[in-house]
């Protein structure tokens, strides 16, 4: 594995952990009691959407942007390799 | 692919579940079945990416052939046991949550005893003459139809009382509370409580059958990451409405209260909608019911045949297979029949208990994928323990004991107390026992240079036992 790619998975790595603990908890960007509000909702919870979105849009670039995750033309000849060595 | 993963996941939970959550609990609901979903795009991937190659290079049909090549026949038939007692609160759900939609909807000329018995029976028929196949297109069909309900729900709610924002406004001045973390003196959406939900039920999403299933069946990687992708991100979306239809419906439905709150869906659709379009936007609820049961009962009774059966009865035929997951099918919907009979917990407190038990199998998993020294004696004494201590937690202290952030475990829910509980035992057991044969063996398999992008067969390391050929 070349160092650009390294990199780009531990930037990943890093960015989606973070990304993953403000999506299962508004720590950080929420607080207890009362509450200001952006369009109605509470503010955390436009937060937390909002952070939902910038995630989405990383994930999509990490799967269909990058060279770090499997693609089609790759398929046929790992299944070939493992099963000429697994029998 | 996408709507028939979308459809065989969201269900009455989903739909009647969350609005149910969302007028009893407020916005905090956002993060048991919406945002909290987002991370399942890489997450997914990462746990499930061997699951979708291995499967294709091994012709896996079930849970528990990952298990079994990995860890030996005794993870493979407990995996199934497992994942089918997690799953039946789930399917209770299914079906609690239609029998009380079809009482409201029909002013109780229907009774709840009667309409719970619609969808399961239906299911069975179908899912029995159609099979996989059959029920992938269905799910699809039904998918689509219900995302396009809650939208014109969604938008026929929010306009009754003139918009988003004054509907919104009405409810923060008659329930400031549905607005705030830590409600109830710290006892609603407290951080402990939103973080143990969230995770529960993203990591479940990785444990159940149909994420197992669809990585089988997908035909191409392309296909299979847009899956990935796309179902976190239409959760974002389609999740996050009726949970905003139940928080308004606090204005239009007051008053309803624990079991009675899942009926607030087809309730407030009848109000804002001409009764043809309720109609439709309450099947739609239906189809999500309908195709999560499908694909967890056929995912459930393929675990079965191809799992357990095929240990106990090595030389049974394909027709013998088919013939148990038919009347494995029949058995469980029977079940969840005599469950859901007396209802006295709302469909979303018992999808999360399903979602929270079967996470504990997710060490075993990862540990099959990623580290070469689990052990079959790790991952039993984990999936048992994590498992088992949900149990116990459910009996000792019931659903809430479970559910919510407790003192006497350390302001942890139960179940995010059984999975810590259960990676320690998974890492411990793992640490002090030696690795067998049959997990040396599976080495050469689970961790093929392949499967890492290396072809080059000189690449492969034979120092260690690693890479034996098989």
């Amino acid at each position: 594995m070349d160092n650009g790619s390294t990199w780009k998975r531990v930037f990943f790595g890093v960015v989606f952990s973070v990304l993953t603990i403000l999506c299962w908890c508004p720590i950080g960007y929420g607080a207890y009691g009362a509450v200001s509000r952006i369009w109605g909702m509470p503010n955390w919870a436009v937060t937390a959407l909002s952070i939902g979105v910038v995630m989405f849009v990383l994930e999509a670039i990490y799967l269909f942007a990058t060279d770090l995750t499997l693609d089609d033309e790759q398929l046929p000849s790992v299944i070939k390799s493992i099963r000429e060595d697994i029998q | 692919m996408i709507f028939s993963l979308l459809a065989s996941f969201l269900s009455a939970f989903s739909m009647f579940g969350m609005s149910s959550l969302g007028y009893r609990t407020g916005f905090g609901a956002l993060f048991v079945l919406s945002v909290n979903l987002v991370p399942l795009g890489a997450l997914w991937y990462y746990m499930h990416r061997k699951t979708f190659v291995l499967g294709r290079a091994r012709s896996w049909m079930s849970m528990g052939m990952p298990f079994g090549e990995r860890y030996g026949n005794g993870m493979r038939a407990v995996i199934p046991v497992v994942v089918l007692l997690a799953s039946i609160p789930y399917l209770v759900a299914q079906v609690q949550g239609i029998g009380l939609m079809v009482e409201a909807l029909s002013e109780k000329a229907i009774p709840y005893h009667m309409g719970m018995f619609f969808v399961p029976v239906f299911i069975s028929l179908y899912l029995i003459m159609g099979g996989m196949k059959g029920a992938a297109w269905v799910n699809t069909v039904q998918g689509i139809f219900f995302s396009i309900m809650v939208f014109i729900l969604f938008f026929a709610v929010m306009a009754k009382n003139g918009g988003f924002a004054p509907t919104m406004q009405m409810v923060f001045d008659t329930h400031p509370e549905l607005f705030q973390l830590g409600a109830k003196g710290g006892k609603l959406w407290s951080y402990p409580m939103v973080f143990g939900f969230a995770a529960a039920m993203c990591l479940g999403c990785i444990c159940f059958p149909q994420p197992y299933m669809h990585a089988y069946s997908s035909r191409t990687v392309k296909g299979f990451k847009t899956m990935l992708l796309s179902f976190g991100g239409i959760c974002l979306v389609i999740i996050t409405m009726p949970t905003l239809v139940g928080i308004a419906a606090t204005v239009i439905v007051p008053g309803l209260k624990g079991v009675q709150a899942d009926k607030v869906y087809g309730i407030v659709a009848s109000m804002a909608l001409p009764d043809w379009l309720a109609a439709l936007a309450v099947a739609g609820g239906f189809t999500a019911a309908m195709s999560t049961v499908n694909g967890l009962v056929f995912g459930n009774a393929t675990n079965l045949a191809n799992d357990l059966l095929k240990l106990m009865v090595p030389h049974v035929g394909q027709k013998g297979l088919v013939s148990a997951a038919r009347w494995s099918v029949a058995v469980i919907m029977a079940i969840c029949v005599v469950i859901a009979w007396n209802p006295n917990t709302p469909v979303a407190e018992l999808s999360v208990l399903a979602f929270g038990t079967v996470a504990v199998t997710i060490f075993p998993l990862w540990g099959a994928y990623f580290w070469k020294r689990s052990t079959a004696a790790g991952a039993m004494a984990s999936t048992i323990v994590g498992f088992g201590i949900n149990i116990v937690m459910f009996i000792w202290g019931g659903k809430n004991m479970v559910l919510f952030p407790s003192a006497k475990l350390f302001q942890l829910n139960g179940f995010l107390a059984a999975f810590i509980a259960a990676g320690l035992v998974f890492f411990i057991v793992c640490l002090v026992t030696k690795p067998g044969k049959i997990e040396q063996k599976s080495l050469a398999l689970f961790f093929h240079p392949a499967l890492d992008g290396k072809l080059d067969h000189n690449l492969v390391d034979r120092s260690e036992n690693e890479y034996v050929k098989v």
